[in-house]
């Protein structure tokens, strides 16, 4: 049943950098994670979403859905965490920075 | 320190939107813990509703996957979040649109607050 949400969700982790992902609905329940994700995060995530969002009342009667919830994204060290809400799903990555080699 | 433990439970009201209750009782449903903003959701004291909770979660601990710890109720006008810590029981009464995961996360960070009450009932 979830075949599709877990393919998208393994596509989404190989991409560079990118350590863990995870979708919520619209409730803040975790649909599923993949990689070093703690689906727990998945309701604080969408509330983080809700209250940057009313940063920007205006932005709420917007015909754009990335107008209404604008894409996030928190530092911290070398990680990095983007939210992105699209209608009624939430998407939360977790990135990685990793330093490039040294050339002489 | 009844007072930091109740504006502990009153910032997190306030932290998660559409949240109307918290109220921490023991088993048999008296209340030690109520923190509520004006919407009346008297119902969540009702004499027969942590009873029921407490009952309903033996039974689901029954079903062979362990220990039950959190029933999430779902109303048309309200949702209700009971966590089973015994001996206290934490009961979330929010709105139908509430965010639920937010209201789930909070169970571990409030763990170190209801060590003083749990010490209190068991005495």
């Amino acid at each position: 049943m979830e075949t599709q949400l877990e393919k998208v969700l393994s596509d989404i982790v190989t991409q560079q950098d990118t350590v863990g992902a995870l979708l919520a609905n619209r409730q803040g329940l975790c649909l599923g994670a993949k990689g070093d994700i703690n689906p727990n995060v998945s309701g604080i995530g969408m509330a983080i979403s809700d209250q940057v969002a009313a940063l920007e009342p205006k932005s709420a009667v917007s015909t754009q859905p990335e107008a209404r919830h604008p894409t996030i994204c928190l530092y911290s060290g070398n990680r990095r965490c983007v939210i992105q809400r699209n209608g009624e799903i939430t998407g939360i990555i977790y990135k990685q920075h990793t330093a490039a080699p040294a050339s002489d | 320190m009844s007072d930091d433990i109740k504006k502990y439970f009153n910032g997190l009201l306030e932290k998660v939107s559409g949240l109307h209750v918290i109220q921490i009782t023991d088993r048999d449903g008296v209340p030690l813990l109520r923190v509520s903003q004006e919407k009346n959701v008297d119902f969540a004291l009702m004499p027969s509703f942590i009873p029921t909770f407490t009952t309903a979660c033996d039974q689901a601990s029954k079903l062979g996957l362990g220990r039950n710890k959190t029933i999430i109720s779902m109303y048309s006008n309200y949702q209700v979040v009971q966590m089973n810590k015994l001996p206290l029981i934490l009961t979330f009464v929010g709105s139908e649109n509430c965010n639920t995961g937010h209201i789930l996360a909070l169970e571990h960070q409030v763990d170190g607050y209801l060590e003083d009450i749990k010490q209190a009932v068991t005495e």
